[in-house]
């Protein structure tokens, strides 16, 4: 599945399209940062995408609290820690 | 002076006592920090900063091997390497981007051969290609679909069943919380192979994403009246 279309784009909008996860990671300079959080603020379509994309950056951080080890594989790793000498408090 | 040889990175003549502890910073430099670590504080330290992150490798092993056993096996060896190269960790590093590192190796090193991966180098399409998600989420009533419980469970399915190396960058980058720059220590690539790898995997995510909630039949969002901000 391809998506839909993007329509036309004012030059301002189609940096936040190209930089959005380059903002929302802070991987862009502060210079263009503030410039691409200045449009976003003022632009509620490119506010409306870029919480989007926030979205599902976060979402993605929220799997870190529902996939954890099963309590059968830390005993096993512990039993094989034992066996190598490891001692518990 | 053991460990030191071990690691290759002592200059001829240099010798240290055996109640001095040897460590190196990521740029080989030697320092002198503290006595040797017994057999007991070796076991607090690493009950203390290496134990707590076993859920975390779990994860990242899982991401890499998408095989529970073979996962399980890939943890295991980790703790127990981490265990016996404790000398080697850094007091005071990041605990868990060592064990990341050691997880990675200890995968590779449980393949043969890697399958050639292939590195893409338009990330713009990528990024395009997550406007176009956006568009058709637009388009379909699915804006919220992501700040959705019930798409959690669908979320992880798919990061399962992302192909490698996208789903080792998503999960180290975006479910673990670290920086690129700890992302490309711990695959050891290049920042930028990070940032490609990276914007590839949520693009596949996104695209995925939307075809299991149309596919799943989830209900749209209704169309509200826009609210002035």
């Amino acid at each position: 599945m391809s998506g839909g279309q993007i329509p036309p784009l004012p030059p301002e909008c189609m940096e936040v399209l190209k930089h959005v996860w380059d903002f929302l990671d802070d991987q862009m300079s502060e210079d263009a940062t503030e410039r691409l959080r200045a449009h976003i603020a003022g632009c509620e379509g490119c506010f409306q995408y870029a919480t989007f994309q926030q979205n599902f950056l976060d979402a993605l951080g929220a799997m870190r609290r529902r996939w954890g080890v099963k309590p059968e594989l830390r005993e096993k790793v512990l039993t094989a820690l034992r066996d190598e000498g490891y001692a518990e408090k | 002076m053991v460990w030191a040889q071990r690691e290759g990175l002592l200059a001829d003549g240099q010798f240290f006592g055996q109640d001095e502890f040897v460590s190196f910073t990521r740029q080989s430099t030697l320092t002198v920090t503290e006595p040797p670590q017994s057999r007991s504080d070796r076991d607090i330290a690493f009950e203390r900063e290496a134990l707590p992150w076993m859920d975390d490798v779990h994860r990242f092993a899982l991401s890499l091997t998408r095989d529970a056993a073979d996962a399980d096996d890939i943890v295991q060896d980790t703790y127990l390497r981490a265990y016996r190269s404790w000398h080697t960790y850094l007091p005071g590093s990041d605990c868990r981007r060592w064990l990341f590192t050691i997880c990675r190796n200890v995968f590779l090193r449980s393949r043969e051969r890697e399958k050639p991966t292939v590195e893409l180098e338009d990330v713009e399409r990528d990024v395009i290609g997550s406007g176009r998600v956006y568009a058709a989420a637009l388009e379909e009533g699915y804006t919220d679909l992501f700040a959705r419980a019930d798409i959690l469970p669908a979320i992880q399915a798919a990061i399962e069943q992302l192909p490698e190396p996208f789903r080792s960058a998503v999960v180290i980058v975006d479910v673990e919380d670290q920086p690129y720059e700890a992302a490309a220590e711990i695959l050891g690539v290049p920042i930028g192979t990070i940032r490609s790898r990276l914007f590839r995997g949520r693009r596949l995510l996104q695209e995925r994403l939307m075809a299991h909630a149309r596919d799943a039949g989830l209900a749209p969002r209704p169309r509200e009246p826009k609210e002035a901000r």
